[in-house]
């Protein structure tokens, strides 16, 4: 669990500007095929961050996250591609559609817990998997779905920019939540229901409002994501990306705020790497991630605090 | 008519098998609460096992699946040992790293085996004439007498063994039964390799009818959940029932509805019988 003390809080921030200014100069000096690592690394910044939101503050593991970002990007390509709308108008209501089912969804689970929970999520999303890959004549199954950009001509240097302000958004949204009443109500749900219940939290509308929040978050990745790419396979709303988002989570640091960013930066950038000795980079990140949550329970960020107060 | 009744059978044949890997999953969840999500991964790794000793060490293919078999419960106990045993009392965290193992092993498959298909040799070839209405596979007629038999075993071992007392007794409350003399951990062990084994037992059955390719896996295991739900978490009998249910829904569904959306049918049992019975259709409250 993150605790800000007044005196850690100064650096921090000061180093995220730096961060932050290094990254917003990426397009400078970074070739095209860098760039397209740090626009998918921003998007799994941002699946990985909403997910730990419900996941590792509320503690209900879904599977569907990947699910819903599917949502995101099909709903817009398709009104895109099929009904010739803006991708600026289809993306609000991509959002939306992934936001109903969160809220159908967490209504769905909110007596379960658990591995039940976890069990239903992950039906939901092969379901909705199922679907999209046989409906071949809406959205065109394994062939893909070519969708337009999001606005005006292609450009990788405009979509980083797009991607990099949507990921501050979604950070920022998060953070305040996180440091709002409703980011402690969460992290009581988590902890003990009975106990938050006993205290006066709506333990039935915080659950749920989790699954929509994080919902919709995903459903804006997707949505964005998918109008990068220009090409929507049934892959994003796969398991094996629910894989990726999850590894990047708990190896950069479940239930911490910089854990998932941290983790999904350095996951992307690590499988570039690796991708030029083949196709294992999945392997490895699986078996980085194993041995993080049998050694290192608390991922990177866990470590670094340990290194830090050890010093 | 006699097609009716040839899906009926495929039903019968593939519930059977269906109730055999699950019952492995209800064995985990009852005694440790854990869901195992690389069971499928272990149904595969036991068909490349007895793929790999018939064809590479010219064993006799039966030989190959017992020893298939045995491997894979040993690997269950080394996996329990090393990943599981950590997260006792955290049952998310179990989930979490029984998912990552699942896809380290399907990559892992990938890395060794490759993308082909491998298939274990048939123990048995020709076919039967079926009450003589319709020629049925030799190979999946002795797959459907082998889970039988196996299924048969296990309900003997867990209702006339000390083990199967032991089992039972930490099922219905743990506490109690450390307090009678059961060393808790060694129950998890054993019964966390048995489960494994029963998914290994499966793989070698159905393998040298369907051959296994690294990702078949997720399919079994989703499966298996669905049975495990549908029969009732932890309960046995409930797996058996389930089995066959989701068997004959499946090869019915997929012969007179769609074939596309086979899979389809059992998850959406899955996600009813969950809203429905909120608490798992389970045997016993959870706290």
């Amino acid at each position: 669990m993150e605790v800000i003390t007044a005196n850690t809080k100064k650096p921090l921030t000061v180093v995220g500007i730096v961060v932050l200014a290094l990254f917003a100069a990426f397009p400078l000096f970074l070739g095209q095929y860098w760039l397209h690592t740090a626009i998918v690394g921003l998007f799994y910044v941002m699946m990985a961050s909403s997910w730990n939101l419900l996941a590792g503050y509320t503690g209900q593991v879904s599977f569907a996250h990947a699910a819903f970002a599917g949502v995101g990007a099909y709903t817009s390509g398709i009104l895109a591609a099929k009904a010739g709308l803006p991708p600026l108008l289809g993306l609000p209501i991509g959002i939306a559609v992934a936001a109903v089912l969160g809220l159908a969804l967490g209504s769905l689970c909110i007596r379960m817990g658990g591995i039940y929970l976890s069990l239903t999520t992950l039906g939901f999303s092969e379901i909705l998997r199922i679907i999209v890959t046989n409906e071949y004549e809406i959205t065109r199954g394994t062939m893909g779905l070519k969708t337009p950009p999001l606005f005006g001509e292609y450009s990788k240097t405009v979509s980083f920019y797009v991607l990099l302000a949507a990921a501050l958004l979604i950070l920022w949204l998060i953070r305040r939540i996180l440091n709002s009443d409703l980011g402690a109500s969460f992290r009581a749900v988590q902890n003990d229901e009975t106990a938050a219940a006993s205290l006066g939290i709506p333990v039935v509308r915080v659950r749920i409002l989790a699954f929509v929040i994080a919902g919709a978050m995903a459903g804006f990745a997707g949505s964005l994501y998918g109008h990068y790419l220009m090409l929507i396979t049934p892959h994003i709303l796969s398991l094996d990306l629910m894989f990726l988002v999850l590894a990047m989570t708990v190896i950069g640091g479940m239930g911490t705020f910089i854990g998932p960013i941290v983790g999904a930066l350095f996951l992307e950038t690590l499988s570039e790497y690796i991708r030029v000795y083949g196709e294992y980079h999945i392997l490895i990140f699986g078996l980085v991630a194993l041995a993080v949550a049998r050694f290192a329970p608390q991922g990177l960020v866990g470590l670094w605090r340990q290194f830090r107060s050890a010093v | 008519m006699t097609d009716f009744l040839l899906y009926l059978t495929n039903g019968l044949v593939m519930g059977i098998i269906y109730a055999l890997f699950a019952l492995g999953v209800a064995l985990i969840v009852g005694i440790m609460n854990v869901v195992n999500f690389a069971h499928g991964e272990l149904y595969v790794l036991a068909g490349y096992f007895s793929a790999l000793f018939a064809s590479a060490l010219g064993m006799h293919p039966a030989l190959a699946m017992i020893m298939a078999t045995l491997c894979v419960f040993v690997v269950g106990l080394i996996v329990e040992r090393t990943l599981i045993r950590p997260t006792y009392g955290n049952e998310m965290y179990s989930l979490i790293v029984t998912f990552i193992l699942s896809i380290v092993l399907q990559n892992g498959y990938l890395l060794i085996f490759g993308p082909y298909p491998r298939k274990p040799p048939n123990l048995v070839t020709g076919a039967t004439n079926v009450f003589s209405l319709f020629m049925y596979g030799n190979q999946r007629l002795l797959g459907f007498a082998l889970a039988l038999v196996m299924i048969v075993c296990f309900f003997a071992l867990i209702r006339y063994t000390w083990f199967g007392r032991v089992v039972r007794s930490v099922s219905i409350d743990r506490d109690m039964a450390s307090l009678m003399g059961v060393n808790p951990q060694r129950v998890n062990l054993l019964a966390f390799g048995l489960g494994c084994a029963l998914a290994g037992a499966a793989g070698v059955i159905l393998t040298p009818i369907f051959p296994v390719t690294p990702t078949i896996g997720v399919g079994v295991s989703l499966t298996a959940f669905v049975v495990v739900v549908l029969g009732g978490m932890g309960s046995f009998a409930g797996c058996v029932v389930g089995g066959i249910l989701l068997g004959v829904m499946e090869n019915l569904g997929a012969a007179y509805i769609s074939s596309a959306y086979k899979q389809l049918f059992g998850f959406i049992i899955l996600i009813s019988a969950l809203f429905l019975r909120p608490a798992g259709l389970f045997g016993r409250k959870r706290a």
